[in-house]
């Protein structure tokens, strides 16, 4: 499953419970909030669908790492993209923030692995979950929204696909040997 | 032979009539109670929008109450209004 | 010229011992010589110049007389005394003693063969001056080499004989001898106690005297036996000689006297008694032994000879080692005892701070905890009544709770495998009982949380004391850590099973099962019960139970409602009541099912269309096997009224219609299987309602069978067994289910966080996934299941960490 992952990217998960230890201090008035985000836990690792999967990433609850399998039919097919979740205390009134660890080439994802999509701002619903909002970045990644996209080149380039997987597969390449 | 019924204690469970099984915005079940709530039942009750979608009342106000502008369903984004029986 | 025959003969008269074998045991020289004598034998030695070779010559033969006349002639007195079967086969030297059928022969035997041995010493006691006398300067060097010449040299001598030639019964006499002197000297102190062997007594105080207290030669016998005390300690052989026997009977005294004293009294302390009784009996009978020391040394009055103290240090070390081994012997009876025998166990703290004893404490303990309770003769009650009883008494002999957590794992790993243990362990927190668990809980201790106690042992670190030493750092492997082993007694029980989330899922299975099964059911007793199991486990893992008594209170109020006038249902047939449940709360109930017949159900849907009416929105689902029915059955002039389950009071309904079935048809009919419904209708069966006439076919008996008086004897209780099968899926029945959720957990954490090694992945399963199930995995058990999951295949071990196979 984790095939192509830069070394860089493993490791950063890799040390995720040490790096995210000044935040596993227990928040005080988040009690629904780890229940709900237990629960969610719990549901996703019940219903263990294929392509998606998370879990937090160290004591903290409100910190998860998020994986996904680039979407079949599309450039992004067999790559795997890790994720960060960052959950608030006003989860799930409030959305997470969501970002790629692995580095991503996507009209709607910028370098730093900021992601623009609409259900993680203003379209948020307290009904979306880890498992919502991770099924929706699989099919955003075949799907961009080139209207606004964070990314310009990667926009410019969309329509020619095959141009396009052949700059993926550079710029893969280069990003697995940093 | 004759068998009389002089009395019988039963047991059986109670639900919400609803059409799902969750809240989905605490995702416990109808039957449980909201995150913040002990005791399931009247304490913690589920009201339904016109809607008719339905959520522990506590998880809707709370909604309702962080949307700053469009009070919507969370469900079907439909402007929500308490449906009351 | 000179007379070689006189002056020999003059050399004999000196020095008999020179005469041979036969003159040296005659021993007549006790008389003067006449200094005419010394004279002639100085002048001729003079004249020979053969002093000193003559010095020589008198030492080499007093040294063979000691060994071939007078040592062999002592030896000989007991040659056969003791019986061939004491001589050997007797590890213990008091054992033999206290075997000896025949102390009083020994005991003369002894005394007289002291005397003789004594008369032969003096004899050669003289030699010494005579030579000195004879040679006129006892300075010349060449006597130095002479063993007779240097102090003590003749005792020396002597003993070293003896101790070379030393039977091996010989320590048997001696213990015989001290042993009659022991009565003597006991008897004249007025210190013998009520014990003391009669037999041995009467024989031997009044020989011959019997009748007349006057002529009791108790007197006799204790002079002769100081001035063999005497004898002895002027040959200096009392302490090399008879030591180790004295040394042995001492010991065995000691035993006897806390066999006598102390076997079996708990409480009160023994240790002050034995103290006094070491130091008035013992120390002063040995100082008396002794005493010739006390005059040659002109020690002051108060102090005690110097070999009678250092066997003080010794005796009392062992008095204390043998009263502690006594106590740790009957540890299990004190256990039982507890806490009226607190004296017992203070005594034994007293004696374990001088010796180190634990690791006998814990072995002794451990083998009579397993004779006596850990077998399948034991109720698993009284195995948990005398845990707690264990847990209170140890403690209170060591609170660092490490000889605690040594000697009760076994009791744990015992309990561990009686599935009965945590619905005994509830029984005994909610119900008085032996185990006086319910007392302890409501003395409402609360645990202290992991955290708090992690904080404790930091800041209270001024109050630290090491584990106590002695104890094989092996065997500790149990030792979690100092808070487990601190615990107070109701965490010590649930941690029986390692998880109090384990034990309270059982607890709310078998409160749900209390719930559902009484009708009458002590709700006040229930909640107070729940208040002091909150205080104890906190309200989240009780939260359940909390919601499970509160819906049998709303259900008295809504069956009160419903059967309120206005809102009774019309045409009621019979009456309802309801135990409403509220499903996430309980464990999950059992799959049975059960179809009413439709008069019934009828009834039902009024009820719930009333509940309907009361609360809006919602509707109740039946759970028809659960409950109780209260039926009247009327067959042929007799009428008897009883409580069944609800199956059973279908089965017999559906006879009303029909007073023949086969099982295919009334499974069908009421949607029970088929297994299940013949375990039913042998209900019925026994109770001569009902036969099964031919394989499969059951048919109703209107008539009185010869089983009618059974069935008019049949009572409420009988009844009630039927239902006692749990309504409940029992915990353990879903640990697979479980093993199954944790499974999917871990190849989660492996999916995002790529490798890890077992105790990260243990710490995840246990903050992220005991909240779906309350089982905790223990890093063994998680071990196990991973190695399998290795070997399956699903996972790479390697490096230390564990990821998931590709």
């Amino acid at each position: 499953m984790a095939q192509n992952i830069s070394p860089e990217q493993s490791g950063g998960a890799g040390a995720g419970g040490t790096k995210h230890s000044d935040d596993s201090l227990p928040v005080k008035d988040n009690h629904a909030v780890s229940k709900r985000l237990h629960k969610e836990l719990m549901n996703l690792m019940m219903a263990n669908e294929k392509g998606i999967s998370a879990f937090p990433d160290g004591e903290n609850i409100f910190k998860w790492v998020g994986t996904i399998a680039g979407p079949l039919n599309t450039v992004y097919a067999g790559q795997t993209y890790r994720l960060s979740l960052d959950f608030p205390n006003s989860y799930p009134y409030a959305a997470p923030v969501v970002k790629f660890l692995t580095s991503c080439f996507h009209p709607n994802v910028d370098l730093q692995g900021a992601i623009c999509l609409d259900i993680l701002k203003d379209k948020w619903s307290a009904l979306y979950d880890v498992r919502t909002i991770l099924l929706s970045i699989q099919s955003l990644l075949g799907e961009p929204n080139n209207e606004s996209p964070l990314n310009a080149q990667a926009a410019m380039m969309w329509n020619d696909q095959k141009e396009y997987k052949k700059y993926l597969d550079v710029f893969y390449e280069k990003h697995k040997d940093t | 032979m004759k068998v009389t019924i002089k009395s019988w204690t039963g047991v059986a469970t109670w639900r919400w009539i609803a059409n799902d099984e969750n809240c989905g915005i605490c995702r416990m079940s109808f039957e449980s109670t909201c995150p913040e709530c002990a005791l399931p039942g009247d304490d913690c009750p589920l009201v339904w929008g016109v809607c008719s979608h339905c959520f522990h009342m506590h998880c809707i106000v709370k909604w309702l109450n962080l949307q700053p502008l469009n009070k919507q369903c969370p469900m079907c984004r439909q402007s929500w209004k308490f449906n009351i029986h | 010229m000179c007379d070689f025959a006189a002056l020999w003969a003059d050399v004999v008269k000196i020095f008999p011992v020179l005469g041979g074998v036969n003159q040296a045991a005659a021993a007549v020289s006790a008389g003067p010589v006449d200094e005419k004598v010394f004279e002639n034998v100085r002048h001729h030695l003079t004249m020979f110049g053969g002093i000193d070779t003559f010095a020589a010559l008198v030492d080499l033969e007093i040294q063979s007389s000691i060994r071939k006349v007078l040592v062999p002639k002592f030896w000989k007195h007991f040659h056969g005394l003791v019986p061939p079967e004491l001589q050997s086969g007797f590890s213990d030297q008091a054992l033999a003693i206290e075997a000896l059928p025949d102390k009083n022969r020994l005991f003369t035997q002894f005394i007289e063969a002291v005397n003789e041995l004594h008369e032969g010493f003096q004899n050669l006691m003289q030699v010494k001056p005579r030579l000195i006398q004879l040679i006129g300067n006892a300075e010349r060097p060449a006597l130095r080499t002479v063993k007779l010449m240097q102090e003590d040299g003749i005792k020396n001598c002597m003993r070293d004989c003896l101790l070379a030639q030393l039977p091996p019964t010989f320590s048997v006499v001696v213990g015989a001898f001290y042993w009659v002197h022991f009565k003597l000297f006991t008897k004249a102190s007025h210190l013998a106690l009520t014990t003391v062997d009669s037999d041995v007594f009467d024989e031997l105080l009044c020989v011959g005297c019997n009748f007349d207290v006057e002529q009791c030669c108790c007197q006799k016998l204790t002079e002769m036996v100081n001035k063999t005390n005497t004898r002895l300690f002027e040959m200096n052989l009392t302490d090399r000689l008879t030591g180790s026997a004295l040394t042995a009977l001492i010991r065995l005294k000691i035993k006897e006297h806390i066999n006598d004293t102390c076997m079996g009294i708990f409480d009160r302390s023994h240790l002050k008694q034995l103290e006094t009784w070491l130091s008035d009996v013992i120390m002063s009978w040995l100082a008396n032994i002794f005493s010739e020391w006390k005059a040659k040394d002109c020690m002051s009055e108060d102090d005690a000879p110097a070999p009678v103290q250092s066997f003080k240090v010794k005796l009392t070390y062992y008095m204390y080692e043998t009263f502690a081994q006594s106590v740790i012997g009957q540890f299990f009876s004190i256990i039982i005892d507890y806490p009226d025998s607190i004296p017992a166990i203070d005594d034994l703290k007293i004696c374990m701070e001088k010796i180190d004893m634990r690791i006998y404490l814990t072995e002794s303990l451990r083998s009579s905890l397993e004779a006596r309770i850990l077998h399948p003769g034991v109720n698993t009650m009284d195995i948990l009544t005398g845990y707690v009883a264990a847990i209170k008494a140890i403690r209170h002999l060591d609170n660092t709770g490490v000889i605690l957590e040594m000697v009760t794992a076994p009791i744990k790993d015992y309990l561990r495998k009686r599935n009965d243990t945590v619905r005994r362990v509830v029984t005994g927190l909610t119900e008085e009982g032996p185990t006086d668990l319910s007392e302890e809980l409501a003395k409402g201790e609360a645990i202290k949380d992991g955290k708090d106690s992690g904080a404790d042992e930091f800041s209270n670190w001024e109050n630290w004391e090491p584990d106590p030493f002695g104890i094989d750092a092996s065997v500790m492997q149990y030792n979690s850590s100092r808070k487990m082993r601190s615990a107070d007694i109701i965490s010590m029980v649930v941690d029986i099973y390692g998880s109090k989330e384990l034990f309270m899922t059982e607890y709310r299975n078998l409160m749900a099962d209390r719930l559902l099964s009484q009708l009458d059911f002590n709700s006040e007793k229930e909640i107070r019960n729940l208040e002091l199991l909150k205080i104890r486990f906190g309200e989240s893992l009780l939260h359940s139970c909390e919601v499970m008594l509160k819906d049998v209170t709303d259900s008295k109020r809504i069956n009160a409602h419903i059967h309120g006038e206005s809102n009774r249902p019309e045409n009621q047939q019979f009456d309802i009541s309801s135990l409403i449940v509220s499903a996430q709360f309980w464990p999950s109930f059992n799959k049975e099912s059960l179809q009413l017949p439709e008069e019934i159900e009828t009834e039902f849907k009024k009820y719930t269309k009333a509940y309907e009416a009361y609360k809006g929105n919602r509707t109740l689902n039946w759970r028809t096997v659960t409950g109780r029915v209260n039926i009247e059955i009327e067959i042929g002039d007799r009428t008897m009224e009883m409580v069944v389950s609800p199956t059973l009071a279908v089965i017999i309904y559906h006879f009303q219609d029909k007073s023949e079935w086969t099982l295919e048809d009334l499974s069908a009919i009421t949607k029970v299987p088929q297994s299940a419904l013949r375990r039913r209708l042998s209900f019925w069966q026994n109770h001569g309602l009902i036969s099964e006439t031919t394989p499969g076919l059951f048919t109703l008996l209107e008539k009185e069978s010869e089983e009618k008086s059974q069935f008019e004897e049949m009572s409420l209780a009988e009844a009630d067994e039927e239902d006692l099968e749990s309504a409940m899926a029992s915990a353990s029945d879903q640990r697979e289910e479980e093993l199954q959720v944790f499974w999917s957990y871990i190849v989660g954490m492996l999916t995002n966080l790529d490798s890890m090694p077992i105790d990260r992945i243990h710490q995840m399963l246990k903050l992220f996934a005991s909240h779906s199930g309350g089982v905790e995995f223990t890093q063994d058990e998680l071990k196990h299941f991973l190695q399998r999951k290795v070997r399956e295949h699903k996972l790479i071990f390697s490096g230390g960490v564990y990821q998931l196979a590709k």
